[in-house]
Formats: structure tokens, sequence, C-alpha cells
């Protein structure tokens, strides 16, 4: 077998080693005293392991007589789902473009919107959800108002990145053409712009079908919230079912976003 | 309407002390004093980075200037991004190296562009345009040769056919100037030709003034009226390209001529 000429290469440098091994060494470091810090200790999680299956034991079999009673309240969370996902991904479009830079209407609107999508994003969605749900009372409305701002602060981080990098020639053409900023966006930007935003889009619709579970634990409507009773009155075995039920439907919204995403590229 | 056809002939630009310096210290333009009068074809050569794209780019303002002034027709420069500079930019086309089509949109929709400066805003957020400019960008199509592939999609296109759009696309702006930055620099020979001599016919048919930035220097002689070197931003050859000699191509690039610097190998005089 023939070697690569050693005098046509220079001399390969050589591995840090103490880059490694000071980068590993910091991540367990972190992860010892983490676990340290909120008591956690693995004896103690050995001893208990049977406490856990005992409650695995009672969760079994799902109930299957309580589908009927599940369909209403699923529904729900999907109604609430495509409202948080349509309303919030109808607004994140100006967010998202006035929060890229090579699209914006100046460094001040620019600095704003950012500032306000940080803000959006920071706020955790059961705070919304509770935040609206003292405004319109609990219910789904308040879910599918708290989704939306939700949508809008996932919808606009992940496109305003990657609007910024999409290929300026088209846009400075349509200028060139005498344009306008409105037309410089419609006919430079969003047809390269506009496979990411459906695909965002879809995927924000998947992490609201998931939160909106969540949301109905704090009383924001849909299956979270009949979760919570029946968890309350020990009927595990119910709760099994719901968690099925939704497992499955959260595979099913994947799989066909998945399948339209796979489309647009 | 008289008014509107006698703009549409005119097209003279004028730099007077025209300087870009941008904003990383690198000089574009440097006192730059040229005229161009309505209806030249004139070609722009130039080592890269001697500021061909720059001057082109100047005179629709998508580079605007640090010193000096440019007029066309007479009218200074409008100031920011605004009307004044879109009414400026209706009149002015612009072919791109890269073509720079809407590629997902048929080439009707990307002629279309050509007009978007002629119609309410409304008519092209809906994409409603008026009969009178739909007929205008077929005509810009028939005129490039391509109006059977108006409703093919862009990207179907070849890259010859796809400048050709371009060329449509800034025809349809009706416009008195059309800038074209390197037009043949992603096309092979034969194309390159085609597209070159696209451009001066349509010079001739509609008088519309014509500055095209080339690399090659045997389509300069062969397609140019007029030659104009530039070199480190400056000015430093202004002819006729009947008399342009090999002496000159060198002054301009401050170097040897070589067979580089043509399209065809056997243009390079011994």
């Amino acid at each position: 077998m023939s070697r690569a000429n050693p005098s046509s290469l220079p001399a390969k440098p050589a591995r840090n080693w103490s880059l490694w091994i000071g980068v590993i060494g910091f991540l367990l470091a972190m992860t010892i005293w983490s676990a340290h810090g909120i008591g956690f200790s693995l004896a103690d999680l050995v001893c208990n392991i049977a406490r856990g299956s005992r409650l695995l034991e009672e969760s079994w079999p799902p109930d299957f007589g309580f589908i009927p009673r599940l369909y209403e309240p699923f529904m729900e969370t999907i109604f609430i789902a495509i409202i948080g996902t349509v309303v919030g991904g109808l607004l994140a479009i100006p967010v998202a473009i006035l929060a890229a830079r090579n699209l914006t209407l100046g460094p001040l609107i620019w600095f704003a919107d950012r500032n306000f999508m940080n803000i959006l994003r920071t706020l955790p969605d059961l705070f919304w959800a509770m935040l609206f749900a003292s405004a319109v009372g609990f219910g789904p409305v308040a879910g599918a108002l708290a989704l939306s701002v939700f949508t809008i602060a996932v919808i606009s981080k992940l496109w305003s990145e990657s609007l910024e990098a999409i290929d300026m020639g088209l846009p400075e053409a349509i200028r060139a053409a005498g344009g306008t900023w409105r037309e410089m966006i419609q006919f430079g930007a969003m047809p390269q712009g506009l496979p990411h935003y459906v695909s965002y889009a879809l995927y924000a619709f998947e992490l609201n079908v998931r939160a909106s579970m969540v949301l109905g634990l704090v009383g924001a409507g849909g299956i979270g919230m009949i979760l919570k009773t029946q968890q309350a009155n020990f009927e595990y075995e119910r709760v099994t079912m719901i968690i099925l039920a939704v497992l499955i439907a959260v595979l099913i919204i994947e799989e066909i976003s998945e399948a339209i995403r796979r489309r647009l590229t | 309407m008289d008014d509107k056809v006698t703009r549409t002939r005119a097209g003279a630009i004028r730099f007077d002390k025209a300087g870009i310096v941008y904003p990383n210290g690198v000089v574009g333009m440097k006192n730059l004093d040229l005229e161009i009068r309505p209806g030249e074809f004139v070609v722009i050569v130039g080592s890269s980075g001697a500021g061909k794209s720059t001057l082109l780019r100047a005179i629709n303002g998508l580079n605007a200037l640090t010193s000096g002034s440019i007029e066309v027709d007479g009218e200074p420069m409008p100031k920011g991004e605004g009307r004044g500079l879109r009414e400026l930019r209706k009149r002015v086309g612009m072919i791109f190296q890269d073509f720079r089509l809407v590629k997902r949109m048929s080439v009707m929709s990307n002629v279309l562009i050509g007009r978007l400066g002629h119609v309410p805003g409304w008519r092209s957020l809906l994409n409603l345009w008026p009969v009178r400019d739909r007929e205008i960008a077929i005509k810009a199509l028939e005129r490039v040769g391509i109006a059977d592939k108006a409703w093919t999609k862009a990207s179907d296109l070849s890259g010859g056919q796809q400048q050709r759009v371009g060329i449509a696309r800034a025809l349809a702006q009706e416009p008195a100037i059309i800038l074209a930055d390197e037009p043949v620099a992603s096309l092979d020979p034969v194309t390159t030709h085609q597209v070159m001599k696209d451009l001066v016919r349509i010079n001739r048919e509609l008088g519309i003034t014509t500055l095209v930035n080339l690399h090659f220097l045997d389509l300069a002689r062969e397609y140019g009226d007029r030659i104009i070197g530039l070199r480190f931003g400056e000015l430093v050859y202004d002819g006729s390209a009947e008399t342009v000699t090999d002496q000159d191509f060198e002054d301009i690039y401050g170097r040897e001529v070589n067979e580089d610097d043509v399209l065809d190998e056997d243009a390079v005089q011994g």
C-alpha cells in the first residue's frame, strides 16, 4: 500500500489533549456539583425503585373504556393548538422579518423588535396561560392565547435567523427595479424564506399540541384538565390511557408534519 | 404621453468629481468625471476590484457617493431610500451576472417584477397586474425571443434563457438606461455572444443608454461603441472601441494582457 508522500504534506498538527481533558473534566465537575446540589443519591434511588414500580403496576392495564370520554377534551386540545399556531404564526411574520438584520426597517425598529422577541421567549408558556386565565377566565380561550404568544416566540426566533441567511441578490434586484420595501420582502425575500416558515410553523404546531396538554394542568382547558382530575382521584389506569392517547396523537402529527417538511426541501 | 416618450428616449448620465470610499476604507471610485450621452453603448473594463460594479451601482443609487455628484437626465441623485430614488430606479434597468430571478416563479411573473415601480402597491401585493402591464411584459419577452417560455418556471431554463428573462425584466421597466453588471460571466461562449448581441440590438432598436461591465477584452472590442477603462476606481481610459489598442488594455490592467483576458483565445494579437 502506498502511503502519502510525507514531504508533500505539512506536519499534522498535534491534537490538543489538554483541551479535551479540560472540557470533559469541567462537564464532569458541573454534573457532580449539580447532583449534590439537588440532593441526588444513587443509593436512595435503588432502595425506592420498588415504590415506582408499584405505581406502574397500579397504572396497568390502561382503561380503554375511558376512551369515549376522552374525545371531547382531546379535540379541545387540538383546537387550542390549531388556533395558537395560526394566530401566533401570522403575528410572527412581521416580528421575524423586522428582527432579521438584513431585512429590517432600521436599527431602532430592529433593536425594539429583537428585545420584544426576547421577552416573549424568556417568559414561560405557563406564565402566559396564567396571565390570560386571569384576564379571560380559566378555559380553552386562555390556553389558545397563551399558545399564540408561545408560537410567536418560537417561529420568530427560528425564522428571523434563517431569514438572515438568505441570498440578498434577489432582494437587491427588486430594489434596483424600483420596488418598495414591502415588494422587496414579498418578491425578493419570501420566495427563499417561505419554505422555512412552513417548516417552523409545523414544528410550532407539534410543540403546541404537547404544550396545550401541560397548559390544561393549570386550567387552560383540553386534555390536561382531565389528566389532572383523574390523577387527583388516583385513577391511574385512566391516566395511563390519557398518556397513551396523547403519545399516539403526537406521533401521528409528527409523522404528518415530517412528511410535509420533507416535500418542502 | 409625449413627455413620457421623450423621457424614455433620454438617459444621459453625468459624474462630477464623484467618489466612493467604502466604510472599510476601500476606495471604489475616485474623482470621476464622466459624461454619457443618451443612447450610447458603453463597455466598462478593468481588473477585478477596479470599481466597475461600483460605477454601475452608483447610477441607480445602490452605492451612495461619498463625494461629488451624479446626475441622471440633469436630475441629482435623490438622498436615502424613498420615493425619489424609486422614481429614478424605475427608469434604470439592471442585469446581473447571477440573473437574480425568482426561481420558483414563472418567467412571466419574473418579468412583471420590472413593472413594480409602475403599478399601485395593492396590485403587486395581490398579484393583480393590469392588462397594459402584462402586454408590456409579453413584448419584453418577445424582444428577447423567449415569449414561448412565459409560463415556464424560471429554474427550468438554461443559463442563457435565464439571462434573457433578466433582460426582459429590465426592458419591462421601459427604462432610459440599462446597467449590465458582468451579464455574461456565468454563460458559455456561444450563449455569451447571443446575449451580447441581444444587448446591442436592444440598444440600437430602443435607444436605451446601455452600460456593460465586461472582463473579456475581445468582447469589449467587438460589442462596445465606447470603452471606459477603470483602475483602482479611477478613469484611466475613455475612447472608441474601434481604436483601442492592446497597449491601452495593458495600461488599464497595469499588466500584460494574456489569453485569460479574452473569451476566444485567437483574439490575442501577437
